[in-house]
């Protein structure tokens, strides 16, 4: 069976009504990304959107830069002094070792590793205020490393829903898969359909206006063909994309790979 | 028709009809607090807010104030304190028990240098069902209208945070509001029931009907239903029986509760397996 493209069509493009709209957007030719991958993805938001908002999707997303950034646990350095800036639309491959840091570092730019020193700014804002968080939340899409089965039931439709764009978010579904299980509770899935799921999600955060997806090793429960279907639809997202993976296909098809070990980051491609 | 005649002239008192009004309007509320301990995993609340409220009424009592409010307003701190503590999975569950020793140890200290009876203390703690007032009768009434529109208000960002914090974070949901809104409701529900009621039927009318509804439901909104749905009949079924049998009503009602949720648990597992079964065959391949 061919495989089907995403189609995008947010349902707030980029913009939000109770929050300041994501600033600066990137200048013209900043990001190598295949255009061609997302060609439908802008033709369905030109339709969608007016046209300054078509030109933010047209560049795809929001910048990401670490300064000095420093992540512990306990006494444990587990991001010793990382220093990137990701062009807004870029995809950047994040690989390395067990245990080299990763995961902390994506869990920092979202709030959920607090012990965190230096300055991360996505779209130029910072995290100072809890009004500048609700905001970060609202701009990073984040597909966890091992979805939790949870503590409490949650219904796969209630999972797709808390995107923004729960009929984004459904498609998607309805994509990958896994659209039929969405009446079903997400302890009954198998990894690969929670994996599934998260990725519609992610979708659906994208199409609520999320301008930066960072996604945990989004294709280490997934099935062969599942894990190139997984990373054509990330990377054919018009926004940033920082992706964890072991998955050499999807490490290929981002802009650039760089590689953490002991904490510190350097470029490999 | 012995035993339904005895119940018929029991209800006409006016104490065991206070009774039954105070176990239909907890029905509303408490099974519904009971999600939220299951939730939250602090099953030990009780014995926290337990010594919580004794140190509340020792304060009163040195005080001159009406111990009971103190309790209350002692275990909504309380709830409210331990909130920053909900941020790691298991934090919460030892911040009971941590909880619980230090207020017992405070409210003895409490109790002995102010020379207060420690007996009296303790039987401010003891209510009874057939002892409830009007006043409690309104706390009631309170719990049985807040705690369930709070679940209609914020069922979308409760299913999250119940689920997974994280996930509930990354969705937008306040978490640390809803959490800390979340533990002084469940601690003054608590005090309130244990005061209403006796410790004794706190998990009858509380946890019982939830870890029973845990099981059958599939989705927050389910769960809640079942469980209200089964304090309901727990409770009136557990009163019905006592007043008949002219049996104290606080055990029949634990042992009520505590059979349905055994018959919950033994029930529906063959059903969930037998429905995973089907389900994962009929799963649509992605390609």
């Amino acid at each position: 069976m061919g495989r089907q493209r995403l189609e995008i069509v947010p349902i707030m493009p980029l913009t939000w009504t109770h929050a300041p709209r994501p600033a600066r957007m990137d200048p013209a030719g900043n990001s190598t990304a295949r255009r061609s991958d997302y060609s439908t993805v802008e033709q369905s938001n030109e339709r969608a959107r007016p046209p300054a908002a078509g030109r933010m999707s047209r560049s795809g997303g929001l910048d990401l830069h670490f300064r000095d950034v420093v992540c512990r646990h306990g006494r444990l350095e587990a991001v010793a002094g990382v220093d990137l800036s990701v062009g807004a639309g870029e995809r950047i491959a994040l690989t390395g070792t067990n245990g080299s840091g990763k995961t902390t570092l994506l869990r920092a730019v979202l709030g959920l590793h607090r012990q965190v020193d230096g300055q991360i700014l996505v779209g130029g804002r910072g995290s100072r205020t809890a009004a500048e968080w609700a905001w970060r939340r609202r701009a990073c899409a984040w597909i966890p490393q091992r979805p939790a089965a949870g503590r409490f039931p949650l219904l796969a439709r209630e999972l797709l829903a808390s995107s923004g764009a729960p009929a984004a978010a459904g498609e998607a579904a309805g994509r990958l898969g896994v659209g039929e299980l969405a009446d079903r509770p997400l302890s009954s899935l198998s990894g690969g359909q929670l994996q599934r799921m998260h990725l519609a999600r992610a979708v659906g955060c994208v199409a609520a206006g999320a301008g930066v997806l960072l996604a945990d090793e989004p294709t280490a429960a997934l099935d062969f063909e599942g894990q190139e279907e997984a990373a054509e639809v990330l990377t054919s997202l018009p926004v940033t994309v920082v992706v964890v993976t072991h998955d050499r296909a999807m490490a290929a098809r981002c802009d650039r790979t760089l590689e953490m070990a002991a904490g510190r980051l350097r470029e490999v491609r | 028709m012995n035993a339904l005649d005895q119940v018929g002239q029991l209800l006409q008192l006016v104490p065991v009809q206070r009774a039954g009004a105070g176990l239909l309007l907890s029905a509303l509320g408490l099974p519904v607090v009971g999600v939220v301990i299951v939730g939250l995993d602090i099953m030990p609340v009780r014995f926290a807010m337990m010594h919580v409220a004794l140190l509340g009424i020792a304060l009163g009592q040195l005080l001159g104030v009406d111990p009971v409010l103190c309790a209350l307003l002692a275990c909504a701190l309380a709830g409210a304190g331990v909130a920053p503590l909900a941020r790691t999975p298991d934090g919460l569950s030892g911040a009971m028990g941590l909880l619980m020793s230090l207020a017992i140890a405070a409210a003895l200290l409490m109790l002995a240098l102010s020379g207060v009876n420690a007996n009296g203390a303790f039987a401010l703690l003891w209510g009874s069902i057939l002892a409830v007032r009007p006043a409690d009768l309104a706390v009631l009434a309170v719990l049985a209208v807040l705690v369930p529109a709070l679940f209609i208000w914020r069922r979308r960002d409760l299913a999250l945070l119940l689920h997974d914090r994280e996930l509930a974070w990354c969705s937008g949901v306040a978490v640390q509001r809803l959490t800390v809104l979340l533990l002084v409701l469940v601690a003054v529900a608590v005090a309130g029931a244990i005061r209403l009621t006796g410790a004794l039927l706190v998990d009858a009318l509380t946890l019982l009907p939830a870890l029973a509804a845990r099981r059958i439901g599939r989705s927050l909104l389910s769960i809640t239903l079942w469980a209200s749905g089964i304090g309901l009949v727990v409770n009136v079924v557990g009163f019905l029986a006592a007043l008949a049998w002219d049996l104290p009503p606080g055990p029949v009602l634990v042992l009520v509760a505590g059979a349905v949720a055994l018959v919950a648990h033994l029930v529906p597992e063959r059903r969930t397996s037998s429905w995973r079964v089907s389900a994962s065959s009929s799963v649509p391949s992605p390609h």
